[in-house]
């Protein structure tokens, strides 16, 4: 593979990617790339970051050595990249920390933002607090009520929460009305998307931002043992910490990447939400990528135990590393995804969110590959209390 | 040349404006679509729009929303939506007719969109394909078919003219800055942008999003070439649709056509 920069003018990483949105709002699109492309080879933005980063969110976070998860599965040493100490808990801040600069110079006076498992919400609603910006966030009913910690946490920030109950109640149709209002409201209204999907420049500007755990890491591995990691491991919903992780890597072909999907519920065949291993391509969101869908181009309903992969569309330029080989991407199902969360909980005392928990749930199947001299890391994208309540119900814990 | 070139010199040599009238397919049903379309044009529409329903409809507002929503609860597909269109050309083989929707569903329906069968159609609106690239970016061969494209009050010149390039049929001005039904219309604004876009592009221009009323048509009107009612046309078939009084529709249709001519 030559090294070429991706996406290409038009947006588009091999067959994937584009600006497939109502005309409205090509010029904002437009302005984003431009104010982008300004900013991210100016040094006082670089220096601004790198102090938001350092002070604000608290990087860089610590690569961990597992050793009890390394003893466990008997082979690779196991490594753990800390996302979810960041400020906020989840690598999500990352972005919103670069992306609120962006509005801030566009001159935005207004923040709208979708989420589905609530951490992005709860990290624009951060940054948008933090400069003072008036801040929307749409989210699925029914994420809503699975989520409900993040969306009190929302609203403690100071940002508003806008239940979305159309179409089936969740990421997807939180992101249709964060892009309805971006659509009446563009000329004073900046759209924080939360992950490397939906139209260019966004699936670019978030896998920059988020680059950042994945050149750390480089630099940690060296220090820790070294040489690169011989593999790493990530959740894959829109794919933010894949890409954020994978992205500094993608030329050392040395390193085996794995994107992890959900599988959803083992004994029904259509509740998934395994986008990549399952769909086909399609334009969902402003871009064409992998999509779940149904031979007529309908969007089918998906299903994850966790709200922030339960989405049928993912970021561009996933599919393009699906095609070309560069990442193998395989799903897990629901059950091995809890059975993951404790153990992870009881032998490592972190309790990772239920995203995060299908990375760790793919460590049976990827470490019996390697050996004992390997190193493999796993990004721990997110801290797991948002998912308390929602793993109690599931085995019949009552917290009252 | 198609039905639309026809509609559409004929409209310019009667110095006529022309009204173009949406529903989406299979809202109530399959059959009601067709009879509304005959009865669109009995009371004096000149171009049929007809909406693809899909799963997500982003540039919609809640009412067009809503009637994607219920076609296909109904199992409305894009083969049941074009073996009404083959019925309808069975009756009227004049009134041209274009399909609006979305990248997706055209896509993946693309089979239907070419060879001869295809010829019952005589445009696309694409709502979210990018106005300076045509259908053939999303693998429909047919060069018969129109690729009308929208112009936003956002739209920047330089796009503005790469746009019209691409651009056939007639040119879609969208009202204002806003999902379908949305908003009051700013009349000033509407003006200016047509009459401005007038010395970017020979096409006729039709203004649509927001027409409600026969006065609203009529403002538009005065510096289009068309107008386009949505909306305001699906909320009144949801509402006529119980009780199928749809007179109703038919006198409203034909009071705008009236005033417009």
């Amino acid at each position: 593979m030559s090294k070429i920069e991706l996406p290409n003018k038009d947006g588009f990483f091999g067959n994937y990617g584009g600006k497939f949105v109502p005309e409205t709002l090509m010029k904002a699109l437009t302005e984003l790339e431009s104010e982008y492309n300004k900013l991210k080879t100016s040094t006082a933005f670089q220096k601004q970051i790198d102090k938001d980063y350092a002070e604000f969110v608290g990087r860089p976070s610590p690569l961990y050595f597992a050793e009890r998860l390394t003893k466990k599965y008997k082979g690779p040493k196991i490594w753990l990249k800390r996302e979810d100490l960041n400020h906020t808990g989840a690598h999500k801040i990352n972005n919103t920390i670069g992306q609120i600069i962006l509005a801030k110079k566009m001159g935005k006076k207004r923040i709208i933002a979708e989420t589905g498992a609530g951490q992005h919400g709860v990290a624009t609603a951060t940054v948008a607090a933090r400069l003072g910006l008036e801040c929307h966030i749409y989210m699925g009913a029914e994420d809503v009520d699975r989520q409900s910690l993040n969306v009190y946490r929302i609203k403690l920030l100071g940002a508003s929460v806008h239940p979305v109950h159309s179409g089936t109640a969740t990421l997807k149709d939180a992101l249709n009305e964060a892009i309805r209002d971006w659509v009446t409201n563009v000329e004073d209204t900046y759209y924080i998307i939360g992950s490397v999907t939906g139209p260019h420049p966004y699936p670019m500007i978030v896998r920059d931002f988020n680059s950042i755990v994945g050149r750390e890491l480089k630099i940690q591995a060296k220090h820790h043992f070294g040489k690169l990691p011989n593999a790493i491991i990530a959740c894959v919903g829109g794919g933010s910490n894949a890409m954020g992780i994978f992205y500094p890597f993608i030329q050392n072909k040395q390193v085996n990447l794995y994107g992890i999907e959900a599988d959803g519920r083992k004994l029904e065949k259509n509740k998934h939400s395994a986008t990549l291993t399952k769909g086909s391509p399609g334009i969902l969101h402003g871009a064409l990528s992998y999509l779940i869908q149904d031979k007529k181009g309908q969007v089918l309903p998906t299903h994850s135990i966790s709200a922030g992969l339960d989405y049928p569309g993912v970021g561009p330029e996933h599919s393009y590393l699906k095609d070309i080989g560069r990442v193998n991407y395989f799903p897990v199902n629901d059950e091995a995804v809890l059975k993951a969360f404790h153990e992870v909980s009881e032998l490592e005392g972190i309790i990772p969110a239920l995203e995060t928990a299908h990375a760790f749930a793919a460590l049976e199947k990827i470490s019996k590959s390697y050996s004992v001299k390997d190193n493999i890391v796993v990004n721990v994208s997110g801290r797991g209390d948002k998912d308390i309540s929602t793993v109690a119900k599931l085995e019949g814990i009552s917290l009252e | 040349m198609n039905r639309l070139d026809d509609r559409l010199n004929h409209l310019k040599a009667e110095n006529s404006k022309g009204l173009v009238a949406y529903l989406v397919a299979g809202d109530p049903s399959i059959q009601t679509t067709l009879e509304l379309m005959h009865g669109f044009v009995q009371s004096g529409v000149d171009i049929i729009e007809l909406g693809i329903p899909f799963s997500d409809p982003i540039a919609e507002g809640i009412t067009i929303q809503n009637a994607h929503d219920r076609a296909l609860k109904n199992g409305t597909t894009f083969s049941l939506a074009f073996k009404l269109l083959q019925d309808f050309r069975k009756d009227d083989n004049q009134t041209p007719i274009i399909l609006m929707g979305y990248s997706n569903t055209f896509m993946a329906n693309r089979k239907f969109l070419e060879g001869k069968n295809a010829k019952i159609i005589d445009g696309l609106i694409i709502v979210d394909l990018p106005g300076e690239i045509s259908h053939k970016n999303l693998g429909i061969n047919n060069d018969s078919l129109h690729s009308i494209t929208l112009i936003a009050p956002t739209t920047n010149n330089k796009r503005k003219r790469a746009i019209c390039k691409n651009a056939s049929g007639f040119i879609y001005y969208v009202n204002f800055r806003g999902v379908t039904g949305s908003s009051s219309l700013d009349f000033e604004e509407i003006t200016r942008n047509i009459i401005e876009l007038k010395s970017t592009s020979n096409l006729p221009i039709f203004s649509g999003f927001g027409i409600k009323t026969k006065e609203d048509a009529l403002l538009a009107a005065a510096s289009a070439d068309g107008v386009v009612i949505g909306s305001y046309l699906v909320n009144l078939i949801h509402q006529c649709s119980p009780k199928k009084n749809y007179k109703k529709i038919y006198n409203y249709l034909n009071s705008v056509a009236k005033a417009i001519k």
